[in-house]
């Protein structure tokens, strides 16, 4: 029977394909705790790992300390933050039906950064918000981010339905305007809190500790999951609405929990490490051209790949100008838009 | 038997579809015909559940639909649309497989190679969805539809098809209306939307005109598809010959210009 053949080469190619991105995965942290302003060995990193001693040189306490405080959660950070981003992207494309959506359509990143600036900029001569330090910029992009993202959601629904194209105006809508008013909060900035705030948008995995990592994963666990569970109802979306609804998807319920998750672990990402862009859009979009547009496989294969930018683009960041360090946001975008275009010229050129 | 008795649609104040009253019989292929317009894709949208009726009862198999879950509706009706977009590079196997989320986790292959050959997509099926021809991409859609009630159950279960034949060439316009009489015999009630009255008047069962909203006539096509009831209908005159050599109709209208001629020398 040749089509038991298919599918199961079919099922076998996706396994082999998040197999193939978790070992790169895996790999790049090796590789990643390595380098670094003060680099510890590879054999080093491998006992530190697996705890086995390679070669006659064993691990110091120090080497220890670096590799298990500093590195360490700053690593998984950038990967919890990464694979949030793009599976958050995938599934808003797949929802929107629009390869161009990124998680900033919905308004998470614009409320976050209006209500980070306000803190930043307001926030030390409030005294209760001065108290909160570092936590309160976290706690307050938060908060901005879901309520912005409420307001879109509310702007675009009707007696329970959804309206997608509604939703999209209603975004972008809602971004002009929190975008104006982070204009008029920077207005009344000083220097200091003006380039807070713009290394604040342009990202940042820096001043990772294990106390972030675990909200970060205690947050994102819940809504990560159940968003990779709607694999089938955005592959019936992507015929249409009422298509998915003719073959039996709760299409709403498939909004709530697309547009409720996405904003739950974009906020969290955001508030911890500001605004990196560019891997919610390009990383789904990238997988799609890759291996066709089955979200079986595009939503667990987002969640890896963004993992896989992001911990590259931040061990870049702290490498290339070490001891200082870059702006994430600015590598994934250098490295990501030529890789990008490379990849459509390429993909172009296949086909004609 | 699907159901309907007097659903009510408005937009706006105007009524849409207007007080109907339907029953689709498993086993009949049942056909709505009627003037642009007149509410057709309306009532289908109605009956498939997608818009809810401000007023009346729909049931399915004795089940009022609202109080159907999705997933369970689906199991016992299947719908064709007008048109379909596809916003990603899905490969035409894949999209024949979506048909059958709601029967379980795993598309049944075998389903899924006949309703291909049935609708002559299955050499298309490792082509990508957007590289195919409007006709193409039809089959394709029917295919999926198709195979969302293929497999056999005890339930009596229900097809509607919106315009199946809009994009097709004429051999292919027969071939689906022929898969759609086939289907008749897995205890399907089959309704489609047709453009084409010599179409309805091959295949169907039964047929049900309509008029701003409202039925002007249903029943078979000897008491339906009359000349004077399909001028009236679409105010334009139609002629309905008998045909020769089969049993069955030839309907037939004229243009425009030669129309007015008639009625000048008449």
């Amino acid at each position: 029977m040749p089509s038991l053949v298919t599918i199961s080469t079919a099922s076998q190619k996706r396994s082999l394909t998040l197999v193939g991105l978790g070992g790169i995965l895996v790999f790049l942290l090796a590789i990643s705790l390595s380098l670094g302003a003060f680099p510890i060995s590879i054999g080093k990193v491998f006992q530190f790992l697996m705890g086995v001693q390679l070669g006659n040189e064993a691990l110091t306490i120090q080497e220890h300390n670096v590799l298990l405080q500093i590195r360490l959660p700053r690593i998984v950070m950038a990967m919890l933050v990464g694979g949030s981003l793009s599976l958050a992207g995938a599934a808003l494309q797949g929802l929107f039906r629009n390869p161009l959506v990124e998680p900033g359509l919905i308004g998470v990143s614009s409320g976050s950064a209006l209500f980070a600036v306000v803190y930043i900029v307001f926030g030390s001569s409030v005294a209760w918000l001065a108290w909160m330090g570092k936590v309160g910029l976290a706690l307050f992009a938060f908060v901005g981010g879901l309520v912005n993202t409420a307001l879109v959601y509310k702007l675009s629904s009707k007696a329970g339905k959804t309206d997608i194209s509604l939703l999209i105006l209603a975004g972008v809508a809602l971004n002009a305007l929190a975008g104006a008013l982070i204009g008029l909060a920077i207005f009344y900035a000083d220097d200091a809190a003006l380039r807070n705030f713009t290394f604040w948008s342009l990202g940042d995995v820096g001043g990772a500790n294990w106390h972030k990592v675990l909200i970060l994963a205690l947050i994102s666990v819940l809504p990560v999951g159940l968003i990779l569970g709607q694999y089938q109802a955005l592959n019936a979306l992507a015929i249409g609405e009422s298509e998915a609804f003719h073959m039996g998807i709760n299409v709403q319920q498939t909004k709530l929990v697309v547009l409720i998750g996405s904003a739950l672990i974009v906020g969290t990402a955001v508030a911890f490490t500001g605004t990196i862009g560019f891997v919610g859009l390009v990383i789904p979009h990238l997988l799609r051209i890759l291996f066709g547009a089955d979200h079986r496989l595009v939503l667990p294969a987002s969640w890896l790949a963004g993992a896989i930018l992001l911990t590259i683009a931040d061990t870049l960041a702290r490498t290339m100008v070490a001891p200082s360090e870059m702006p994430i946001g600015i590598i994934t975008a250098i490295i990501g838009a030529p890789f990008f275009i490379w990849l459509l010229l390429s993909i172009k050129q296949i086909r004609s | 038997m699907l159901q309907a008795s007097n659903i009510h649609f408005c937009i706006q104040q105007r009524p849409i579809v207007n007080t109907a009253e339907i029953s689709i019989a498993p086993g009949k292929l049942t056909t709505i015909i009627g003037p642009n317009g007149a509410g057709k894709s309306t009532l289908l949208k109605i009956l498939a559940g997608d818009i809810v009726c401000q007023q009346g009862v729909i049931s399915y198999n004795g089940q009022d639909l609202k109080n159907l879950k999705a997933r369970d509706l689906a199991k016992i009706r299947a719908v064709m649309p007008q048109h379909s977009q596809l916003s990603f590079p899905f490969q035409v196997r894949e999209v024949v497989e979506l048909g059958m989320i709601a029967l379980g986790d795993r598309a049944d292959q075998s389903i899924v190679q006949e309703v291909m050959e049935e609708t002559q997509t299955w050499q298309f099926r490792d082509k990508l969805y957007s590289q195919l021809s409007g006709g193409e991409k039809q089959r394709v859609q029917l295919s999926r539809v198709l195979a969302q009630i293929w497999g056999e159950s005890s339930n009596p279960r229900y097809l509607l098809l919106d315009e199946p034949t809009s994009s097709l060439d004429i051999a292919h316009q027969h071939q689906v209306l022929h898969i759609a009489s086939r289907l008749k015999h897995k205890n399907i009630g089959i309704l489609a939307v047709l453009h084409d009255l010599n179409m309805a008047a091959a295949y169907s069962d039964q047929v049900i005109m309509l008029k701003n909203g409202r039925i002007y006539q249903s029943g078979s096509v000897e008491e339906t598809l009359t000349s004077e009831k399909l001028h009236h209908v679409y105010d334009y005159p139609i002629q309905v010959f008998d045909h020769q050599g089969y049993h069955g109709k030839h309907i037939q209208s004229l243009p425009l210009h030669q129309n007015s001629a008639i009625v000048k020398t008449a």
